[in-house]
């Protein structure tokens, strides 16, 4: 990925563009006069996703990755920065290109069983995108339902049109909510942690519908997850953020085999290994005690991390820096030989 | 002897449509100081299991069958009174989303203290609060926040308190149902850690609940994956990750993504799991299984014995 703004590649390839991103919540003040605080979703956030890619968005709850996924849909507003899509700016939309933005780009959400409305069947759930952009007549409809319930292997896709969400499983409910995003033949499609409230057996259906969106239907994707094993196997690309800040973005398999930043050691650290892994790599970058925070001006990390330095961390937020061609990393000892402490531990069951 | 033993344990729940068989002919036993995981997905019937072990089943819930011996003592049938001294104060439990049970206008040390008040009525005032005091530290929650209200805490130190709290009256055996869902890895990772060294520290049992096969792998001995109310295969984690044979527990494996080797395409299982109200006569996952004969289907799988750790409930796997 290419970041300055000297190096932008060719429009044609990027198809959603974030620059300096930035989106503050206040809270309500308290009933006894207090005032309302201020939560810092996310904080001046530039990242690109090229055309065709899956891109990862990683991080723990509460550190803005749903706010900038639905930022881009334009469900919410940002405080300041500029968002891209397919080359126009997308707080600007109104209107009737508002509506032509929503034909390209469609989301998925979290929980497939608030996301569809118990009262409308499958059809009608499938079909309201279509309704809505008064597209095709009826038989049309029809068969455009028909081809996105396939393409998410609810067949044979007649079986659903008339059942209610109730009569579906977890599984099944968030393949109709795929559905529903695809009917329109959208070109981004933002999917928000769509496997947290399922099985593994039922999430991997779903990994293979994202995959194959992406390599049949040529979708790009913008996936949104709290895991970075599911990130590995899905993503072309990853960008790893903490508390609003962008800590490390590059190649799905570089950032997760290589990562250079303190954080995303410790996301892996703290992941239980198992399958065949011989020996696996500590990185031991996490502090055993938090220390006080820096106060909104060094690096998000710093209460938590075990390689940064006072002076420096707490004082200045470094920048994302190229280290590796594409892998760009926020910490000012990055370069360092991981923590200087790493350690390589036997997996439970060496093979 | 054991310090648990369960021997063809069947529950059913009651429904309008017939009785629903959660949990199926389960035997198991637990030594002192062991930890056993029971991995599975969602209506498996694992966290029954861990109510049944509690005789907290839900009304419309009951055992059909079997027993259940803790410490040579039949817990089945066994009259309420009887069973409250031994709940919480010999086996307790971590409930499924226990950080949203503080009781939010109470100070999480007292609910702590109540706990140990209510089961144990002869110690003094004293003596809980120094042992409330031990527990608080050692599941790492700093004394000065002993006195703040659960909004006060986070996600991670409101599930080490529910943790303290069910180690308040020393127990013997601890159910811990889906304790670090809700949690983020980092967190998760560090109560697990925990987890781990208060067993080794106190030889306590843990019965440890969860969908998630690599948290199991990561803090049991043993471990039994569950599918339809069954356990279907079962043995020490080394051998039954290593070299699973039950064609449910390969296909679960097979569904994960994980981090190291190869990225192989994940495979999801196919279908559904069967009904419960009116299971398959045969072997339950013949539905969905690659490898399902003519037998599978009409008879019911007797365990097949590996190795002395490790046997499964197949047609097929001998």
């Amino acid at each position: 990925m290419k970041g300055a703004p000297g190096e932008m590649k060719p429009t044609t390839d990027l198809i959603l563009r974030l620059e300096k991103v930035t989106k503050t919540y206040r809270t309500k003040g308290g009933r006894f006069g207090q005032a309302g605080s201020r939560v810092v979703a996310l904080n001046r956030i530039s990242l690109d996703v090229r055309r065709g890619e899956i891109f990862g968005l990683v991080g723990e709850s509460g550190s803005g990755k749903t706010t900038a996924g639905r930022l881009v849909v334009r469900l919410e507003e940002a405080d300041a920065g500029e968002i891209f899509v397919a080359g126009t700016r997308v707080p600007e939309l109104k209107g009737r290109r508002l509506k032509q933005f929503r034909r390209k780009v469609q989301m998925v959400f979290q929980d497939p069983y608030q996301s569809l409305n118990p009262q409308r069947s499958i059809f009608d759930t499938v079909s309201e995108p279509l309704v809505i952009h008064r597209m095709g007549n009826g038989a049309q409809r029809r068969e455009a339902v028909a081809q996105a319930l396939k393409s998410v292997g609810l067949s044979p896709p007649e079986d659903f049109f008339l059942r209610y969400p109730h009569q579906l499983s977890g599984g099944q409910r968030q393949r109709v909510a795929m559905a529903r995003a695809m009917v329109l033949g959208p070109e981004f499609v933002v999917a928000d942690e769509p496997t947290s409230m399922l099985d593994a057996s039922i999430s991997a259906q779903i990994f293979n519908i994202l995959l194959h969106m992406r390599d049949k239907l040529g979708v790009t994707l913008l996936f949104i997850t709290h895991s970075l094993a599911a990130a590995r196997y899905l993503c072309d690309r990853i960008a790893v953020i903490y508390r609003g800040n962008l800590m490390e973005v590059g190649e799905a398999g570089e950032v997760i085999e290589r990562p250079r930043h303190p954080y995303t050691q410790a996301l892996l650290d703290a992941l239980p290994r198992f399958g065949q892994c011989g020996a696996v790599r500590r990185y031991n970058t996490l502090l055993g005690a938090e220390r006080p925070a820096s106060q909104g001006v060094g690096c998000a990390f710093y209460s938590r991390c075990g390689v940064a330095q006072r002076l420096l961390c707490s004082t200045q937020a470094p920048s994302l820096r190229e280290l590796a061609p594409g892998h760009r990393v926020a910490c000012h000892y990055a370069e360092g030989p991981g923590a200087g402490t790493a350690t390589t531990e036997a997996c439970f069951y060496a093979t | 002897m054991a310090l648990l033993e369960v021997d063809n344990l069947s529950i059913g729940y009651q429904t309008r449509n017939g009785t629903f068989q959660a949990v199926d002919g389960v035997s198991f036993s637990l030594e002192s100081g062991r930890s056993l995981g029971f991995v599975g997905e969602s209506g498996c019937g694992k966290t029954t299991l861990g109510l049944a072990l509690m005789g907290l089943l839900p009304p419309n819930g009951r055992i059909r069958q079997g027993s259940i011996r803790f410490e040579g003592e039949e817990l089945v049938g066994l009259p309420e009174d009887r069973m409250r001294t031994i709940r919480w104060r010999k086996i307790a439990m971590v409930f499924q989303a226990a950080m949203n049970a503080l009781n939010p206008v109470h100070r999480v040390a007292d609910q702590v203290a109540e706990a140990i008040f209510t089961h144990e009525p002869a110690l003094s005032r004293e003596e809980v609060n120094t042992r409330v005091e031990g527990l608080f530290q050692l599941v790492g929650v700093p004394k000065d926040r002993m006195r703040d209200y659960p909004h006060q805490y986070s996600g991670g130190m409101k599930q080490r308190a529910v943790i303290a709290m069910a180690l308040a009256c020393r127990p013997r055996l601890i159910i811990a149902d889906e304790p670090t869902t809700a949690l983020d890895v980092i967190v998760q990772d560090q109560i697990l850690e925990e987890t781990k060294n208060l067993q080794q520290q106190f030889g306590i049992s843990i019965i440890f609940i969860s969908h998630d096969i690599s948290i199991v792998a990561d803090v049991c001995h043993d471990i039994g994956i569950m599918y339809a109310g069954q356990i279907v295969e079962y043995g020490a984690r080394e051998e039954v990750f290593e070299t699973p044979v039950h064609p449910y527990t390969r296909a679960l494996l097979a569904s994960y993504p994980t981090l190291n080797g190869t990225i192989s395409r994940l495979k999801p299982i196919p279908g559904e799991t069967p009904n419960l109200i009116s299971p398959p006569p045969g072997c339950r996952f013949c539905d969905r299984c690659p490898g399902a004969g003519k037998t599978c289907v009409t008879a019911r799988p007797s365990w097949v014995e590996i190795s002395p750790r490790h046997k499964a409930l197949c047609h097929s796997c001998s």
